[in-house]
């Protein structure tokens, strides 16, 4: 645990200076001792962090680090308890109109208007949104046609599949091309085939400089997506910079994570010793 | 796999006694643990089923009392063999209702264990008799028996017909929920159990007035000819034997008895096989739903947002309109205020003891589907949460859906005012409750939306009944009751201002009341949405949270 610990203020120290990118760039997201509590629960314990713009970004942590209720606060949707929130430099609490307009948002566990078929869905959050009617049905129609969701644009969400569900939440959260986009467990419960098209949507996406921002807790993929990694344990930030440093001398993402939030080597033991034995 | 595809009579005589008598207690066991724990889960609950337990059980107590008091009454046959099949129809048409109710009854559920269908049934009916409901059944039917029983050979029968109805009723309630569990679990068939939730609802209206009118017409002969018919129709038939035995028809009992014997035995036969069927077959929930043809739906949906405004109010619009079709919760809440605000002036105007004002009624019932507009969304009222950053949008959004909701209740209103002035003859009263009804629209759009933003509570999808998450409900109520005395004392000028009129005989002016009524109306919702816009602006998160629940 004391390497660890060494290495972590590495990792917080590296980042000021390598990974915020252009100095001049204000930082996608800047969150200052941000507390959240249920009751006698503890969800997020006062975390900093400051994710650089224009980058795939990873926010990893087992169930129930926190990540959701993070995401919520930073997104508008949750109050915070105390902290200070900024998205491209604005307040989110003080400033939501222009928050609002600039970040988009696929929560996990809400549902979206299910009654509605796919393409009035994007019809009418892009109106919300304020874009014209033409200019949302050119958007959905190519949001549609990339996302593979155009044979059953005409259902209605509430007989979509999970896949198809994480797909036209995309769609709708990419319509008013925000500058950050935040994903709560996207590829979660998706197949392999829905999950590389989102992944080419999102990489397509960060090339143009926009920014994602997406939780998950299979390292594989964020080892493979993201360029930034904020790693989260029990509400608070254990970890937070480029891929390279969070992994330190760890062999695989995995192993630096496990390490990281302390899920020492538990071993099974003997006490599954009849399992596998004579039947 | 399950082994319920192999023949019953194979079975291994290890198995098929330890699974046969094993199996019954376990059930039994398993039925008590669940409702322990689902009891354990909140005290809300808890209370709710202490409350309904207690409850029925006074409602059954009062009963038996009732049903012994009637022994010796001429009609009493009549009367016990009608409620027997009443309180068939009610086991009937209960799954229906209440498709998730019983857990150790989920054939799904059971699916990867090994166990035979003949000691799975027999095991799965005993569990069905744990519970309030075959409680209160059991008292109903030894009350009926007790009410008709007459000599030694009406007891005998007695003691056998009791408990035979009961199981008819459980076998009858099982063997149409397993033919249904498909069609429960997939969303089109819930949607249908929600709708037919409504029409029982619009359904005893009627049956209210129509038993008003039997109650003048002949007193319990009336009900003769139909019992005549009932006593040979299981379960009731079982009672039936026991009037016939004591009346010393010991053929007829006999053959009466019979019929509800092998009812039951023909039930259990019908669940063993859909169970059967339903344990080996795939499951048809997951058969994806055929892709509609939107030639003609899409052409109208495009027409629609052509015709409404630009900007906010015209997406918001059109979304609760479709959400007002295509929703069950919101379309079963829309049908019901439209159908009880045409029957109450209506049925009262053509029995003669109507007046023009309850046509007001109309405008309430229509204007109650303003509140708890944020809770309608469900949890997805986030997307509408994320495109609300300032009190202007916030006043938008409610403007908007109030507009929609006038889209349809306007014209309502004034179609049912009309109809029922021509019914009633009284044409000079209209302008004024015509008035009256539109101020009442407004105040209730005014409170609608204030509590909206106020007193947000959750709307579980599931269940046709459940209109309220746990826990929430105390908050509905204070939502809805402080809104309607609200209104009503909102209307309080418009009604002073017309009684003054009548008291003051000033007749001449009551038509001034329908501009009047309209302009007040206006503005007092316009001052309600005011009031309600920085309320929902601020409060998004907390909004958001309070409709998620459930």
């Amino acid at each position: 645990m004391q390497d660890r610990t060494e290495t972590d203020r590495a990792v917080r120290a590296g980042e000021a200076g390598e990974a915020g990118g252009a100095p001049t760039a204000p930082p996608a997201v800047r969150v200052q001792g941000l507390w959240k509590r249920f009751g006698e629960q503890t969800a997020v314990a006062g975390i900093d962090l400051e994710l650089p713009a224009g980058k795939f970004i990873g926010l990893v942590g087992p169930n129930g680090a926190g990540k959701t209720t993070t995401l919520s606060m930073v997104t508008g949707l949750l109050r915070p308890d105390q902290g200070l929130i900024e998205v491209g430099g604005h307040d989110v609490w003080r400033d939501p109109v222009e928050v609002k307009s600039r970040i988009g948002v696929l929560p996990e566990g809400l549902r979206l208007f299910e009654r509605l078929s796919g393409r009035e869905l994007l019809a009418y959050t892009g109106r919300l949104r304020g874009l014209p009617g033409a200019e949302v049905d050119k958007r959905a129609t190519q949001l549609l046609d990339v996302l593979d969701l155009a044979g059953s644009q005409h259902k209605l969400v509430v007989d979509y599949s999970t896949g198809m569900r994480k797909k036209i939440g995309l769609a709708a959260a990419l319509l008013h091309n925000p500058e950050v986009l935040f994903l709560d467990e996207p590829f979660e419960g998706v197949d392999p085939v829905s999950a590389q098209t989102i992944r080419e949507v999102l990489e397509r996406y960060t090339r143009s400089g926009a920014t994602v921002v997406f939780s998950s807790h299979v390292m594989e993929l964020v080892e493979s997506l993201c360029d930034w990694v904020a790693v989260m344990a029990a509400g608070t930030i254990r970890a937070q910079g480029t891929l390279a440093q969070v992994r330190g001398e760890a062999s695989s993402l995995q192993n630096a994570f496990l390490e990281l939030v302390g899920a020492g080597s538990r071993t099974t033991g003997e006490s599954l010793d009849w399992l596998g034995g004579d039947r | 796999m399950s082994v319920l595809d192999a023949p019953v009579g194979a079975a291994p005589g290890r198995d098929s006694t330890s699974g046969g008598e094993g199996l019954v207690p376990v059930f039994v066991r398993l039925k008590l643990t669940l409702l322990r724990n689902g009891l354990r889960q909140s005290a809300g609950r808890r209370a709710a089923y202490i409350a309904s337990l207690v409850l029925a059980l006074l409602i059954a107590a009062g009963q038996l009392i009732a049903l012994i008091a009637l022994r010796g009454n001429a009609h009493a046959g009549s009367l016990v063999v009608l409620l027997a099949g009443l309180l068939a129809v009610g086991w009937t048409v209960m799954p229906l209702f209440f498709p998730s109710g019983d857990e150790t009854l989920d054939p799904s559920r059971l699916v990867m264990l090994p166990l035979r269908p003949r000691p799975l049934i027999a095991a799965l009916l005993m569990a069905s008799l744990v519970g309030i409901g075959p409680l209160f059944t059991l008292c109903l039917t030894a009350g009926s028996v007790i009410a008709v029983a007459q000599g030694a050979a009406g007891a005998v029968f007695a003691v056998v017909a009791a408990p035979l109805t009961l199981l008819v009723c459980v076998a009858l309630t099982r063997a149409v929920a397993t033919a249904n569990t498909r069609l429960l679990t997939s969303r089109k068939g819930r949607d249908l159990a929600v709708l037919s939730g409504l029409l029982i609802a619009v359904g005893f209206q009627v049956v209210n007035f129509g038993a008003q009118r039997l109650g003048r017409a002949g007193g319990l002969s009336a009900l003769d000819p139909v019992a005549d018919v009932v006593r040979w129709l299981p379960p009731a038939s079982a009672i039936g034997a026991v009037d016939s035995a004591s009346q010393g028809s010991y053929g007829q009992a006999a053959v009466q008895l019979l019929l509800s014997v092998a009812a039951l035995l023909a039930l259990l036969w019908l669940w063993q096989r859909s169970l059967v069927k339903l344990m080996t077959a795939p499951d048809g929930s997951t058969l994806a739903a055929a892709e509609p043809n939107r030639e003609k739906a899409g052409k109208g949906g495009s027409k629609l947002s052509a015709l409404l405004p630009q900007g906010r109010t015209g997406p918001v619009m059109e979304r609760s309109l479709r959400y007002i079709a295509r929703d069950p919760k919101t379309k079963a809440a829309w049908v019901t205020a439209l159908a009880i605000g045409l029957i109450v002036p209506m049925l009262n105007a053509l029995q003669g003891t109507g007046s023009l004002y309850f046509a007001c009624f109309a405008a309430g019932m229509l204007g109650m589907q303003m509140y708890n507009q944020f809770g309608q969304d469900t949890s997805a009222f986030w997307m509408v949460a994320l495109t609300i950053s300032s009190t202007r949008d916030a006043y938008l959004e409610l403007r908007a859906r109030a507009l929609a909701l006038l889209l349809i209740t306007l014209p309502y209103t004034i179609v049912v005012t009309v109809v029922t002035a021509a019914v009633l003859g009284d044409w000079e009263a209209l302008p004024e409750v015509m008035g009256l009804s539109f101020a009442m629209l407004g105040a209730m759009l005014a409170t609608g939306a204030v509590a909206s933003a106020n007193f947000p509570y959750s709307i579980p999808q599931d269940g046709a009944f459940k209109n309220v998450a746990p826990g929430q409900a105390g908050l509905a109520w204070i939502s809805i009751f402080g809104g309607m005395i609200s209104a009503a004392l909102l209307c309080a000028p418009v009604i002073t201002v017309t009684i003054w009129l009548h008291v003051a005989d000033m007749e001449q002016w009551l038509w001034l009341l329908l501009p009047a009524g309209a302009v007040y109306g206006a503005l007092i919702s316009w001052a309600g949405l005011r009031l309600a816009a920085p309320r929902t602006a601020n409060r998004l998160p907390e909004i958001l949270a309070a409709v998620s629940k459930g």
